[in-house]
């Protein structure tokens, strides 16, 4: 077994809701089949963002534990500042954010993941909360090195990539030691 | 008369010998120069340089390029910026020397090494 095809199978066992559904699709499908053009792109940078934003929200608000829920109110930060970085290039650069099946399994991913944190409260949201909050940022990183980061045409667009990569490394590290303190 | 003009002159030539002697001594400008400013630039959720070295006196500035806040923040409790927004920067002026690790709180992948002389 492939080292990404361990980690997807680990994030696939860990987490049985479909939010990173959209990213398995971006790492699996888009490889073998055509690569997604710099306005999807454009796209799922701007989702991938958006449904870590609408996450944290929920756990600013629902969370128990008091560093889940800064770690919640800073997902909402650092994912605003990185979408504003987003939409700033694409304005700058013309390009049009297109829509794509990718983005739109990644939107219903997110809003099936805060319905069922919704059911939840106490502790169990906060380990559903954080549990998804791993295996989301290790889809996204995935996602980034296998497909956007290789797709990218524009080089100011493959830039921004690279630039906020390491923001994700630091949010999948940061909610890996939360998930190992809420055991 | 005599008396007048040897009271002006002999100052004059005191003073001119002292501008001399100082002029003429660069040492002392070398063991007290001015203290510099460095930046750190925090980008790309890094401290760029990751290791800076600097003289006691000088002035460090971190400057937030990134989108989102940072913190620098000293492991030994030697110094915490506090969050520095986006475009914002923190100035810090160590005094005493070593070598001082920090890292941002918010971001602790992040890490960074000050070394003062």
């Amino acid at each position: 077994m492939t080292k990404s095809a361990a980690v997807r199978t680990g994030v696939a066992m860990k987490v049985p809701a479909i939010t990173i559904a959209g990213l398995l699709f971006v790492s699996a499908t888009w490889a073998s089949a055509q690569a997604p053009t710099d306005a999807q792109i454009a796209h799922i940078v701007v989702t991938a963002n958006q449904v870590d934003i609408d996450a944290g929200k929920l756990a600013e608000s629902m969370g128990s534990n008091g560093d889940v829920k800064k770690f919640g109110q800073q997902m909402v930060t650092d994912h605003t500042g990185v979408n504003k970085q987003a939409t700033e290039l694409v304005t700058k650069l013309k390009v049009t954010p297109q829509d794509n099946p990718t983005s739109q399994s990644l939107k219903a991913g997110g809003e099936k993941n805060i319905a069922n944190l919704k059911t939840l409260k106490g502790a169990a949201f906060d380990k559903a909360y954080i549990d998804n909050e791993v295996a989301y940022h290790q889809a996204v990183i995935d996602a980034i090195d296998k497909t956007l980061i290789p797709s990218a045409q524009n080089a100011e667009l493959k830039a921004l990539l690279v630039k906020v990569r390491p923001a994700f490394v630091a949010h999948l590290e940061h909610a890996k030691k939360l998930q190992s303190s809420l055991k | 008369m005599n008396t007048n003009v040897t009271y002006f002159i002999v100052p004059l030539i005191v003073a001119a010998l002292g501008l001399l002697s100082c002029s003429s001594n660069p040492g002392v400008a070398a063991d007290a120069p001015k203290p510099a400013t460095h930046t750190v630039a925090i980008e790309d959720t890094s401290f760029q340089p990751a290791m800076l070295t600097v003289k006691a006196g000088d002035s460090v500035v971190w400057v937030n390029k990134d989108p989102f806040p940072h913190t620098a923040t000293s492991e030994a409790g030697r110094f915490d910026s506090g969050i520095i927004t986006p475009d914002k920067s923190w100035t810090y002026t160590p005094k005493t020397k070593g070598d001082f690790a920090y890292t941002c709180t918010l971001h602790l992948t992040m890490k960074a090494m000050l070394r003062v002389e």
